[in-house]
């Protein structure tokens, strides 16, 4: 099934990149204009693609996360690195405090990568003016992750629907936003997977903050 | 530098896709479209490195790793395994295998010709 879903994105998104690259000759500048938008779009089906795949697995009990040793710093880094052109381009500040001397956790690496990536994300989106904080402690068995935003918050009536998969409040916002719907909700049912949870705690028009509680080693369901 | 490059790959699209770069970029590619014609052409034309798709047809990409893994006449020869967006595991059987990396499809063309190099420039 998967195969099947991503082999003509395979195609899509190479041949416009060659193109792109003008590997093949000189485009003038809206043939270059829309074959952009073509890759803009390919690499949102893509993203779309990758995580329905993930929700029907999850939800067919068919995901497996592994177990590696896991540098939370290190990945926290990398994703912060990865967002931050984001944030910059929105005149954000993204800071990280992350704590010295971490004992790497029993995890999936690219799981957690994937959880951090999406709340980083969200934030980054839904704040227009101040920051994006993300906080590494430790928290006894436990590991605490949390994303703080100064963003536009969410409204007490919508916390509990948060976390359902294709909720995002209203279309006005799947528009301006963009994004699949699916973020929260696969990154809610990856932390219960990792053996961990997940909360929201949030005030409309001041922010929101995500937290994330990971086992440093991971319990055996 | 120009690299001999077997791939190995059943969909015609992607063989054409990826060979198009290849070959922009200057390199020689020989073309397989199931295992086992990628281990006789292997054998035929001791190339600098074999790429290939996981889920090929018949006998699947790990298997014919292990096949060319077991040519003492291709020794030493990178492999890289090209996947679908990797599970967990995915990764781990392919190294198992004797794969010396993966690049996961779809493959990114603006990144995919150094991560080929990349395998060519620590062959030994």
């Amino acid at each position: 099934m998967s195969h099947e879903l991503r082999t003509p994105l395979n195609s899509i998104i190479g041949f416009t990149g060659i193109l792109l690259q003008e590997l093949v000759g000189p485009l003038n500048p809206e043939q270059k204009k829309q074959m952009g938008m073509v890759r803009g779009s390919s690499g949102h089906l893509l993203e779309l693609i990758n995580d329905v795949l993930d929700i029907s697995k999850i939800e067919a009990g068919q995901l497996q996360v592994g177990h590696e040793p896991v540098d939370l710093n290190t990945v926290a880094l990398k994703v912060a690195a990865t967002v931050q052109p984001l944030a910059q381009k929105k005149g954000l500040t993204l800071n990280c405090e992350l704590p010295d001397g971490l004992e790497p956790l029993s995890s999936d690496r690219r799981r957690v990568e994937q959880i951090l990536m999406n709340l980083l994300g969200n934030a980054i989106k839904f704040t227009d003016a101040g920051e994006v904080r993300m906080r590494v402690s430790p928290a006894g068995p436990d590991i605490r992750i949390e994303v703080i935003d100064t963003g536009i918050g969410i409204a007490p009536e919508h916390l509990d629907h948060l976390f359902q998969p294709f909720f995002q409040i209203d279309i006005g916002l799947t528009r301006k936003y963009g994004g699949t719907g699916l973020g929260l909700s696969i990154s809610k049912r990856l932390t219960e997977l990792l053996g961990g949870r997940i909360r929201v705690d949030s005030v409309l028009g001041r922010g929101s903050t995500f937290t994330v509680l990971l086992p440093r080693v991971e319990a055996i369901p | 530098m120009k690299a001999k490059i077997l791939y190995i790959e059943d969909n015609e699209t992607n063989m054409y896709l990826v060979t198009f770069i290849l070959q922009a970029w200057g390199h020689e590619v020989f073309q397989a479209s199931d295992g086992a014609e990628g281990v006789k052409t292997a054998l035929g034309a001791r190339p600098d490195l074999i790429l290939l798709d996981i889920q090929l047809p018949g006998m699947d990409g790990y298997e014919t790793t292990r096949r060319l893994r077991a040519e003492p006449d291709l020794a030493g020869i990178p492999i890289v395994a090209l996947t679908s967006y990797a599970m967990a595991g995915d990764k781990e059987k392919a190294m198992a295998a004797g794969c010396d990396g993966y690049i996961e499809k779809p493959i990114n063309p603006d990144t995919f010709i150094t991560e080929i190099e990349q395998f060519l420039s620590d062959a030994p």
